[in-house]
């Protein structure tokens, strides 16, 4: 898993498969790592509905596939989505790193019960499925979380 | 196949890049090494549930058991918000203490597999391998070569110290190095997406949540029947994930078990592909292997920096002694054509002496490497100067040259062919004697007949120039200039002198050198170490071309004693024979690492005559092993030239020399130390039968006379002079 230089201001195309965008929001959501001592790591950050589904993907850090199992949750849950990695896949994210993501959000997926969730995992160190769950609601806009083992903050900021 | 070229060029350059990887990876061998150290031992019985029940009562809120390939368990868990990584002693459960996956800083691996360069850095490293892996083959290609086949793997390997380290070296590792290379090439193949091993397919299960907690580790069937020796990874159900599932990795495969009822959801079969890879993966980096293993993966990487650079000095020697040669007439207008056959460059040497001596005789020369070897229109003489590599391999560069001499025509001009060998080897100048057969196969006369020049002797060189002055009818001066290593002033401190016979006088003469300061010896300069039997150079003022002694003594003896006769006319022996105590000379070790003897308690027979016995006396005065040594010593009248007599009495009566049979022919009824030998023929027998070395110093005349005797002698053994040079038993140093 390979460090890469600061992703920041990507901005992610939503076409995919999502209610309409006729009233849509842009939100960008940071991520800072910890200095963990340890290589790139892989991060998967997705939405998830207020029954737990799997909604929709958000980005990828880490290029190689196989090694997407270590991102259990989001593996598992995300596998019937033939698309889950259009154009919203990357580099893994060296430690001490910060991610920048921005995506498109549907006004209906705002306080509407809908999680942002992120899986992380680095080599040769333990696999944090479910490492951050932030509900996605306006109030929550700006508060930093921070994760169980790699992330030590989280945060989105609508636009 | 020019493999020397294939095997230098690729183990000067991306050489230089796998000392890297033999560095790193000798440093990463130190992990498995210590986690062998670390592993518990645990019983074949034990199961995972067992070591469950064990875990649950030390270890609170585990979200992870790992087995690692050494053995090791690792227990992940929280402490409140602190990860926590335990080893643990699977039986009981116990904490051994905190896991640290490598004792190594992270960028020894990554330098290892990527040099720091991510997934180009990847590719790096295979080609690499890859280059590695050429390395070897054609590393074992040109081992074989320089031995002689596989069936003299095991003999005795010849030449300079460099190529000895080089040869010796590589006859142990590379077995070991040809493994490693496939290996990482197998893995790289995996890591680069050029191979999958293992399907990402998820099954897709959940747990069935039926309203009461979940089910304990220890209970669930399947983890009652899995060993612990067989588990790879066991994840726990996320306590915050109702539908979350038990996911067992386990040598056979991987499963998934419901939480509440510990049923058997999904099972995928570990692929072929995935245990091979498995096997590759412990082959190369030990992990999981018997620790020794890992230990011999580390020294055989630990070695690599060692090939390189024994090679990287023998390339620069090789490139030193290469010599330009100046004045070089195009082929169609040349007179005088001469081809050289050259593997490191040394015969060049000659080659230039010959051409500049023609030169100055008014002809157009033009001189070539022998795979150009053909006519020229204007030619009237061709020469061949020709090295034999190894044990009668022709060198790399002239590899085809039998081939293109028999694909052309005889000219009706002379070639004359010189060869230069060792006469260590038991086919001594064999690639030169295979040239004149083959160019009198093709019909081609010969000016003079094939001279065989061992170990770049000057002298001879001298009076082969001799005789091709007088068939050419006209005179030559070969101003031969070899390439002098560093000189060392000698002082002399004892001379001991004989009156010999036929007024040719004779002294033994004790040097002492200077000390060495650590700084020259660090940079090996100053005198180099010596054995008796070894060679020293001395150059006589006034000369160029140095002529070589045998030593008597070795450098522990602290002294350097050599025995040299004074020869009508001999410029070098006339100097040393006119020494007074104080003189000095300038002088150079030459090793003869074929004629020193090993360093066992084998029974050797010691023949020398002449001056010859003095590296002989040389071997008995540092036998302190007390070998079974029987010396057979020539000579013409003991009150003449019975060279160290008295010191040999002495060294017998300490048991340093069993048997000291002495012949003097100048005396009534005398005998020479063939007759010696054949009087001892039962005895002579016996000792090679017990493996005895059989070392013979002296003129060519009586090594001839000698090897015939015991040709003779060694029948009834099914045995012969050859089989045992082939053996490395016997050797001789003649001159």
């Amino acid at each position: 898993m390979n460090k890469t230089p600061l992703l920041a201001g990507l901005i992610v195309a939503g076409t995919f498969a999502l209610p309409a965008l006729a009233h849509g929001r842009t939100v960008t959501v940071t991520t800072q790592l910890k200095a963990y001592g340890g290589d790139g790591a892989y991060l998967a950050l997705y939405l998830v509905d207020a029954k737990g589904a799997y909604a929709r993907t958000l980005w990828v850090a880490g290029g190689k596939a196989k090694y997407y199992k270590h991102l259990a949750d989001w593996n598992r849950l995300s596998a019937a989505d033939g698309r889950r990695l259009a154009g919203v896949s990357g580099a893994s994210v060296g430690a001490g790193r910060t991610l920048k993501v921005t995506a498109d959000l549907a006004d209906a997926l705002i306080d509407a019960g809908y999680e942002i969730r992120l899986d992380a995992a680095v080599e040769n160190l333990r696999d944090s499925p479910a490492e951050i769950r932030l509900p996605l609601t306006a109030a929550n806009a700006g508060r930093a979380q921070a994760g169980r083992q790699y992330i030590q903050s989280l945060s989105y900021e609508f636009q | 196949m020019d493999w020397k070229r294939l095997h230098r060029w690729l183990g000067l350059i991306p050489g230089s890049i796998l000392l890297v990887l033999g560095l790193t990876g000798a440093l990463l061998a130190i992990d498995p090494v210590q986690q062998a150290w670390q592993a518990p031992a645990a019983a074949d019985s034990l199961t995972v549930a067992d070591m469950l029940e064990g875990v649950s009562r030390t270890i609170s809120g585990v979200e992870e058991i790992r087995r690692l390939p050494s053995g090791v368990l690792v227990a992940y868990s929280f402490d409140g918000e602190q990860p926590r990584a335990d080893r643990i002693d699977p039986a009981s459960g116990d904490i051994l203490g905190s896991y640290q996956p490598s004792v190594l800083p992270r960028w020894v691996k990554n330098l290892h597999r990527s040099l720091l360069l991510g997934d180009a850095g990847r590719w790096g490293a295979a080609i690499v391998a890859a280059c590695m892996l050429l390395i070897s083959a054609s590393g074992l290609v040109l081992l074989l070569r320089h031995l002689g086949g596989w069936k003299q793997l095991p003999a005795q390997v010849r030449g300079s110290s460099l190529q000895r380290v080089h040869v010796l070296a590589g006859r142990m590792a590379l077995a070991m190095l040809l493994l490693i290379s496939v290996t990482a090439l197998c893995m790289s193949a995996v890591t680069l997406g050029m191979v999958a091993i293992d399907s990402d397919a998820e099954p897709g299960v959940t747990s069935l949540p039926i309203g009461q907690p979940g089910m304990a580790g220890s209970q669930i069937p399947f983890l009652r029947d899995l060993a612990v020796a067989d588990l790879r990874k066991l994840s726990f159900p996320d306590a915050s994930d109702a539908e979350d599932t038990w996911k067992v990795v386990s040598r056979g495969g991987e499963a998934w078990i419901d939480r509440y009822s510990g049923r058997l959801l999904a099972w995928h079969d570990a692929t072929p592909a995935q245990q091979f890879y498995d096997w590759v993966r412990m082959l190369h980096s030990g992990e999981g292997a018997w620790w020794p293993w890992a230990l011999l993966l580390g020294l055989t990487a630990g070695s690599i920096p060692l090939f390189w650079l024994s090679g990287l000095l023998m390339w620069r020697q090789a490139r030193r002694d290469l010599p330009r040669i100046g004045n070089n007439s195009p082929l169609a207008q040349a007179d005088m054509l001469i081809f050289v056959a050259s593997e490191g460059g040394s015969t060049w040497a000659f080659a230039r002496a010959l051409h500049e001596a023609l030169a100055r005789n008014g002809h157009r020369v033009h001189s070539a490497g022998l795979e150009h070897f053909q006519s020229g229109p204007q030619a009237r003489q061709i020469f061949i100067l020709a090295a034999t590599y190894g044990n009668g391999q022709p060198p790399a560069h002239a590899s085809r040259a039998i081939a293109r001499i028999e694909e052309q025509r005889a000219g009706a001009l002379p070639v004359t062919v010189l060869g230069f060998g060792d006469r260590q080897f038991p086919a001594f100048c064999a690639f030169a004697a295979a040239i004149e057969q083959a160019l009198l196969r093709q019909g081609w006369s010969g000016l003079l007949p094939l001279e065989r020049i061992h170990g770049q002797s000057a002298q001879q060189f001298m009076l082969w120039g001799e005789a091709l002055a007088r068939a050419l009818g006209e005179p030559l001066t070969l101003d031969y200039r070899p390439r002098l290593p560093e000189m060392t002033t000698l002082r002399l401190t004892a001379r001991q002198e004989y009156p010999g016979c036929d007024d040719r006088p004779s002294v033994i003469l004790r040097f002492r050198w200077p000390r060495a300061g650590i700084r020259d010896r660090l940079l090996g300069r100053g005198l180099a170490r010596f054995a008796a039997g070894d060679l020293v150079g001395i150059v006589p003022p006034g000369g160029a071309v140095p002529r070589h002694y045998s030593l008597a003594s070795g450098s522990e003896d602290g002294f350097l004693e050599i025995c040299v006769r004074r020869l009508p006319g001999g410029l070098c022996s006339t100097h040393l024979f006119g020494l007074a105590p104080g003189d000095t000379v300038q002088a150079f070790i030459r090793p003869n690492p074929g004629f020193a003897l090993p360093d066992d308690s084998r029974p050797v027979i010691l023949v020398g005559a002449g001056t010859g016995v003095a590296p002989l006396a040389g071997f008995i005065r540092r036998n302190d092993r007390r070998a079974p040594m029987h010396l057979y010593l020539g000579a013409r009248d003991p009150a003449r030239d019975f060279y160290f007599g008295p010191e040999i009495a002495h060294w017998r009566s300490e048991g340093r020399v069993a048997s000291v049979q002495a012949t003097f022919s100048r005396l009534p009824g005398g005998a020479h130390v063939q007759d010696a030998l054949r009087h001892d023929a039962e005895r002579v027998r016996d000792l090679v039968s017990r493996g005895a070395l059989v070392r013979v110093c002296g003129s060519h005349a009586m090594a001839r006379g000698v090897a015939a005797v015991l040709d003779g002698i060694l029948a009834s053994l099914r045995l012969s002079v050859q089989q045992l040079k082939i053996k490395g038993r016997y050797a001789e140093d003649v001159f």
